[in-house]
C-alpha cells in the first residue's frame, strides 16, 4: 500500500515537473531513489517468502512482475535525464511510476489469490 | 541545414517512447511466461502475444533511433501494430472462441485500459509530426 501511494505521488510529481516546464533535475532523481529503494525492500521480502516456502499460483510471473517492478524506474531515468533540456523528462518518469504501480498492482492480486 | 526531419526521440516523443518500452517488456514478459508454461491451452493466442510483443520492441527501436532506417521501421511497426489491434480486437469481440485467452490486443486492448488501441494513433500522428519537410 505505502509502495502503490509513493509511485502515484512519483507520478504526481513527475507531472507537475513537466507542466512546470522544468527539465529533470537533482530532485526528481532522489524522490525516483527513495520510491526504487521502497519497491527494492518490497522485493527482497517478498521473494524471501516465496523461496522460503509460500506457494504461489503462477511463481514465475509473480517473480517476473517483482523484477519489472525494481527496474523499470531506474531505466527510465536514464532515459529522462538523458535529453537535460527537456521539460519532458519527468513525464517519462511518470509514465514509469503508472507502470511500476500496475506491476506492484499485479503483485498484489497473485500474492492475495495465494492468500498469503 | 535544409529541412530536416525532427528526430521523433525529442521532446514529448521520449514519453511516446517511455510507453512503448513498457508495452514491449510487459507483453513479451507475459508471453514468454505463458509459451514456457502453458503453450499447448491456446497456442494461437500466445504466440499473438509474442507477435505483440516482438512488435512493440521493433517499435520502441524505431522510434527511439535516429536516421531514415529507423524511421521507416517506426513507420511499418506502428501501422503494423494498428492493424494487428483492430483486427485482433474485432475477432475477439464478434468470437471469443479463437481466443480462450488474453492477449495485449484483444477487446481492442481492454485488459490494458485501451492504451494498445490510443498507441498506435499517437505513434502514427508523432511520425507524421516529425516527418522530413
Amino acid at each position: 500500500m505505502v509502495v502503490l501511494i509513493a509511485t502515484a505521488a512519483l507520478a504526481l510529481f513527475g507531472i507537475g515537473l513537466t507542466i512546470a516546464g522544468r527539465p529533470p533535475g537533482r530532485e526528481l532523481t532522489i524522490a525516483v531513489g527513495v520510491v526504487v529503494a521502497l519497491l527494492a525492500v518490497q522485493a527482497v521480502i517478498a521473494a524471501a517468502r516465496v523461496f522460503g516456502g509460500v506457494t504461489l499460483p503462477e511463481t514465475g510471473t509473480f517473480l517476473i512482475y517483482l523484477g519489472v517492478s525494481v527496474c523499470v524506474l531506474p531505466i527510465a531515468l536514464q532515459w529522462a535525464s538523458a535529453d537535460e533540456n527537456s521539460r519532458w523528462g519527468g513525464a517519462v518518469v511518470a509514465v514509469a511510476a503508472g507502470g511500476t504501480a500496475v506491476a506492484v498492482l499485479r503483485l498484489q492480486g497473485l500474492w492475495a489469490a495465494a492468500g498469503g | 541545414m535544409g529541412e530536416r526531419a525532427r528526430a521523433t526521440a525529442s521532446g514529448p516523443g521520449r514519453v511516446l517512447i517511455a510507453v512503448y518500452g513498457i508495452f514491449a517488456l510487459s507483453a513479451t514478459a507475459r508471453a514468454g511466461v505463458q509459451i514456457a508454461t502453458r503453450f499447448a491451452e491456446a497456442p494461437v493466442a500466445y504466440l499473438l502475444s509474442a507477435l505483440a510483443g516482438v512488435v512493440y520492441i521493433v517499435a520502441t527501436l524505431g522510434l527511439a533511433g535516429r536516421g531514415r532506417t529507423a524511421r521507416r521501421l517506426a513507420w511499418t511497426a506502428v501501422i503494423f501494430e494498428l492493424v494487428g489491434v483492430l483486427t485482433v480486437g474485432a475477432v475477439t469481440v464478434l468470437d471469443s472462441g479463437d481466443f480462450p485467452d488474453d492477449t495485449v490486443w484483444s477487446v481492442f486492448g481492454r485488459g490494458y485500459g485501451f492504451v494498445p488501441l490510443v498507441l498506435p494513433l499517437v505513434g502514427l500522428w508523432w511520425l507524421w509530426h516529425t516527418r522530413p519537410r
